[in-house]
């Protein structure tokens, strides 16, 4: 019983000492900004969404440096209505990820304070290294609490950590341990791994407006991808993010930074499921040249498109599907059969209209994702070309029907094309493959990992096809009529809000007809539009839950947790 | 008993020497004398895990002929031969229910046996929990995992078991990562008989003390949708500490633990060869795991239900087999997806084997769990969720009467769910909802 009664009373110690810290002046090169409200003063939590691998990576680099090296394993993303912005809306964090979020959390606190990083980090010198320093441990915490929660710590948030650095500071001799601790319970806080957005206090009817650090922080996710600045901070807490002017002065500025860039090549990425290349395998009989260099390489050269053409160009986003300027590096030449000049690295390339190429739906990232380890999937690049750049979702195959009716394929069906064909004599699959395979087969001429074939099973592959009513062939024919598709426009710019405000995008919302027509008007430019839609008031309210809403949206098709349709 | 008197003593001494603070000790898990019960008599805990493999199995070539003790091995389960058919029981005839609800394919069947419910959307299970979680609530909290997920295959995180609210646990998915987890920081070996506490524990209870001070503020202003990922996170937080606790206590002598070597990293592929040694690694470490007390329960998933596993220089995958291949007119089946549903069984298999190597107490380490092996889907060929294989290993410490095949006409999964909770020792008297809400357990495998 001794043994129980020694621990409650160091307990008691403990939390003794946690509740009567005492401050001291510190010399800081950092401001020092009052601790925010307590939280009865703040308005209602309504929504917290998860960090994406993307955003935890890039808010860390932001805050501590671009040296700061990341190991560990991110929790899945959740896709819902294709991105992973909005599936973050639903997502937790299990046992197995916290794991991982602690001890990168530790790994973080410990470079970032390694003696060598100390002056670049600490807004302070402690009186000893090797005793506590309330004072400085405040400076500090204060300093970096503020840019990982987003908003400036409550009190209690903040003394119970300069407490915690005390405490381990003592016992180990050692004042920079005692502030590693601490920072690993603000980066393992669930304020850190989750965007916590809150409402103006007060009770509102309908739709809840969002508060200063909520705009703050949608403003900095949508351009920059990444933790709101200290300015844009400063914004928030000034109350100049409430107003009008003030409003758009930070999107002024946040659109003009080159880092838009960083913002744009992310939601592409998430768009176009590029994360997808994590896990996907290629069947190294068939395919020797494929390899984690090459995936990698595949996802880069995609988004350097995307980036090089919107942002760096500001080009019409419709041109993504026709444009056929790219970068490349020695390994993708390979795959893509084009001459490489000397050199390493990545060099632009244009590929020439022989080469029956036509924007990013024939490059390596599209063709090989939507694909088998070792065969074509006219079927899966039709899906997913309908849901990611259409917004077009295809129902999950019906689980009662008796395939066994379908006639049993005919070994003599050498292509895709005569095996779907047969496939889709059925009423039941035709609603669907009717839908998803033409465009699926007009990209036939590229194989599994996006090199150009004629044959398929020593039988020539025909690329003509026939989609909503529309008769073209092959891939540059099928970019020209992705390019004029009215629903493209729509889809971006559904997606991007959707992205913005992480929640589903209902079709009917008035909102998106009317941004898509903004959209429209300034001749499908992105970043413009995204300077229209960060001024737009309508981002930054929640609205009241339809009752489609009480239940989360269900994840996305191609994302299924199954990861397949055949 | 002397061990408890020195445990007490070492951690008395390490509070003396000023601890950061940490909790009561929980549970003392010593074994007696022979490794057949704890200290207090109580029998050794049983351990539960549900192995999962996509695509179901050949229809005919897995259900025996014979009902009841001594059941015929068909060529789909040849890896029940040499003893293993007496500690399994096969389950054939059970059903989905799906109630007007839409047959989700690849999605359903898994969902009605884990959550005992026809979903309404696939990838959901409707928002409830995977009754493994019940069992882990209940058997898991001595050890020091709650609960372990693991997987060999490709995809980034394959686990079917949530806690609620359509949120999936992390696997482990390489043997690296799933042998860094177990037997990685943080781990002792019980038999090494050189324990000593590590500080920086007690530290990072300190560390987790201040992030759970968070709650109470967030849980207040709160949503319901919000408070119930809230909640998730939280009792991650809980099981961190769990494990935490169990690591400043000395682990007791285990005689059957043998600490594995570190694995070696294995390419991420998907061929037959490269899965099923991955497989034949990770299943060795999830039976150390178990054997050396690190948890008492897990979740396995060797495939996802659509299963992209395939024979090297194949063109179709083994999903893509199932929907393609012709019937074999003489052989009444599919050759190449019987082929490929025999391995993703036979990795089942593997597990058991490795279990029952493990000499521990009365018996081996399989008699003292009970491990379900179960799949997605009657006839992959056309999304059946009709005769679902499902299989129960392991003896569960006498409670499971092994060694029996049930053929019933139709009825819902969930009786299996349910009596693999009670076997485990879970107190529930029903599972399911709907048409698959059941009390009725499944008698004849209940000793």
């Amino acid at each position: 019983m001794n043994f129980k009664r020694s621990l409650i009373a160091a307990a008691a110690v403990l939390l003794t000492s946690a509740s009567t810290v005492v401050l001291t002046s510190c010399a800081t090169d950092g401001k020092q900004t009052a601790s925010a409200e307590a939280p009865s003063a703040r308005g209602e939590l309504v929504s917290m969404r998860r960090l994406t691998a993307a955003q935890y990576e890039r808010s860390v680099a932001d805050i501590f440096g671009k040296d700061i090296d990341l190991t560990g394993r991110f929790e899945t993303e959740v896709r819902v209505e294709g991105l992973n912005t909005v599936g973050a809306a639903n997502a937790s964090i299990s046992a197995g990820g916290l794991e991982q979020y602690y001890a990168m959390a530790a790994s973080i606190g410990e470079q970032a304070l390694a003696p060598k990083a100390r002056d670049k980090t600490m807004p302070c010198k402690p009186a000893s290294a090797k005793a506590p320093d309330d004072a400085c441990a405040t400076a500090f915490l204060t300093k970096y609490g503020r840019l990982a929660f987003r908003r400036p710590l409550t009190a209690e948030e903040l003394s119970s950590r300069v407490a915690l650095a005390r405490r381990v500071a003592e016992q180990r001799s050692d004042f920079y341990s005692g502030l590693q601790e601490a920072l690993t319970s603000v980066l393992a806080s669930p304020n850190f791994l989750f965007r916590v957005e809150r409402a103006l206090p007060g009770k509102h009817r309908g739709d809840r407006p969002l508060d200063a650090y909520a705009r703050a922080s949608r403003l900095s996710f949508m351009f920059w991808n990444s933790t709101p600045d200290d300015e844009l901070l400063t914004a928030a807490e000034s109350g100049a993010l409430m107003t009008k002017a003030g409003l758009q002065a930070q999107v002024d500025r946040l659109a003009a930074s080159p880092r838009i860039a960083d913002g744009v090549a992310d939601f592409f990425d998430d768009a176009m499921m590029l994360d997808m290349f994590a896990s996907q395998s290629k069947d190294p009989l068939t395919f020797p040249k494929y390899s984690g260099a090459l995936a990698a390489a595949a996802r880069e050269q995609t988004l350097k498109t995307i980036v090089d053409l919107l942002v760096t160009k500001n080009g019409d986003y419709r041109d993504i599907f026709t444009s056929n300027d790219t970068f490349l590096t020695r390994e993708l030449a390979m795959v893509y059969k084009v001459p490489f000049g000397v050199g390493r690295g990545w060099a632009p390339y244009t590929f020439a209209e022989s080469e029956g190429r036509s924007g990013v739906l024939t490059q390596i990232s599209f063709l090989s994702l939507f694909s088998h380890p070792a065969r074509s999937s006219p079927t899966k690049r039709g899906v997913a070309l309908n849901e990611v750049f259409l917004c077009q979702t295809t129902p999950s195959p019906p689980g009662d029907v008796d395939f066994s009716l379908i006639n049993e394929p005919n070994p003599l069906l050498k292509t895709l094309r005569s095996k779907l064909t047969a496939h889709a004599t059925e009423p039941s699959c035709a609603g669907c493959h009717t839908l998803v395979d033409p465009p699926g087969l007009a990209l036939e001429g590229f194989d599994s990992l996006g090199e150009r074939r004629s044959y398929d099973n020593g039988e020539l592959i025909d690329v003509t096809s026939e989609w909503q009513g529309k008769k073209f062939s092959g891939a540059v024919g099928l970019g020209r009529l992705l390019h004029d598709d009215a629903r493209a426009p729509q889809c971006i710019t559904k997606k991007l809000y959707a992205s913005a405000a992480g929640r589903v995008i209902h079709e009917d919302d008035p909102a998106l007809k009317d941004l898509t027509a903004q959209f429209t008007r300034g001749g499908y430019r992105i970043p413009a539009f995204l300077k229209v839609l960060a001024a737009d008031d309508r981002l930054y309210k929640v609205p009241a839950a339809r009752p489609a809403e009480q239940q989360p949206a269900a994840p996305t098709k191609v994302a299924a947790r199954n990861g397949a349709s055949s | 008993m002397n061990s408890r008197f020195n445990r007490r003593s070492i951690l008395r001494g390490i509070l003396g020497g000023g601890a950061v603070g940490m909790g009561i000790p929980m549970l003392d898990l010593f074994l007696d004398g022979n490794g057949a019960a704890l200290a207090n008599g109580a029998p050794l805990p049983t351990r539960v895990g549900t192995f999962f493999w996509g695509l179901g199995l050949t229809p005919g070539q897995w259900e025996p002929t014979k009902v009841g003790a001594n059941y015929d091995i068909k060529r789909n389960l040849e890896f029940l031969k040499g003893g293993l058919d007496k500690k399994t029981s096969i389950f054939t005839g059970f059903t989905v229910k799906l109630d007007g609800r839409p047959s989700h394919a690849h999605w359903t069947g898994l969902a009605a046996i884990l959550a005992g419910t026809a979903p309404a959307r696939i990838n959901t299970f409707d928002g409830m929990p995977s009754f493994d979680t019940a069992v882990a609530n209940t058997i898991g909290n001595g050890t020091r995992f709650k609960t372990l997920d693991a997987t060999p295959y490709n995809a980034t995180t394959t686990s079917y078991s949530s806690t609620g609210g359509d949120n999936y646990k992390m696997a482990a998915d390489s043997p690296v990562a799933l042998y860094s987890r177990i037997f990685g920081e943080g781990f002792s070996d019980p038999n090494s008989g050189e324990w000593k506490p590590d500080p920086r524990v007690m530290v990072k209870q300190s560390v987790l003390s201040t992030v759970k001070d968070q709650r109470d503020a967030l849980w207040a202003e709160a949503g319901a949708t919000d408070r119930a990922r809230l909640d998730q996170y939280f009792t991650s937080v809980r099981e961190l500490e769990q494990r935490l606790q169990n690591e400043l206590l000395p682990p007791p002598k285990c005689e059957s633990c043998v600490v594995p070597t570190q694995p070696e990293e294995i390419a991420r592929k998907g061929d037959v060869p490269t899965i099923v040694r991955k497989n034949k690694d990770m299943v060795k470490l999830m039976t150390m795991a178990l054997a050396c007390n690190q948890t008492n329960v897990f979740n396995y998933v060797f495939t996802t239900a659509t299963s992209e596993i395939y024979r090297p220089g194949d063109l179709p995958v083994y999903h893509g087999h199932t929907h393609e291949e012709p019937v074999d007119g003489k052989l009444g089946y599919q050759p190449i997806s019987a082929e490929l549903a025999q391995v993703s069984v036979n990795a089942y298999g593997d597990l058991l084997k490795a279990m029952d190597e493990v000499k521990e107490g009365d018996g081996t380490l399989l008699d003292h769990s009970l491990v379900l092996g179960f799949s997605d889907t009657g006839w992959a060929k056309i999304h059946s969720i009709d005769n679902i294989p499902m299989l129960l290993a392991g003896g569960a410490n006498g409670r499971h009467r092994t060694g029996q095949h049930v053929k019933v006409a139709a009825e819902p999964v969930t009786r299996v769910s349910l009596t693999m909770q009670q076997l485990a020792g879970v107190p529930v008297g029903n599972f399911g909802v709907g048409s698959m809400m059941t009390s009725k357990s499944i008698t004849e495998v209940m000793a």
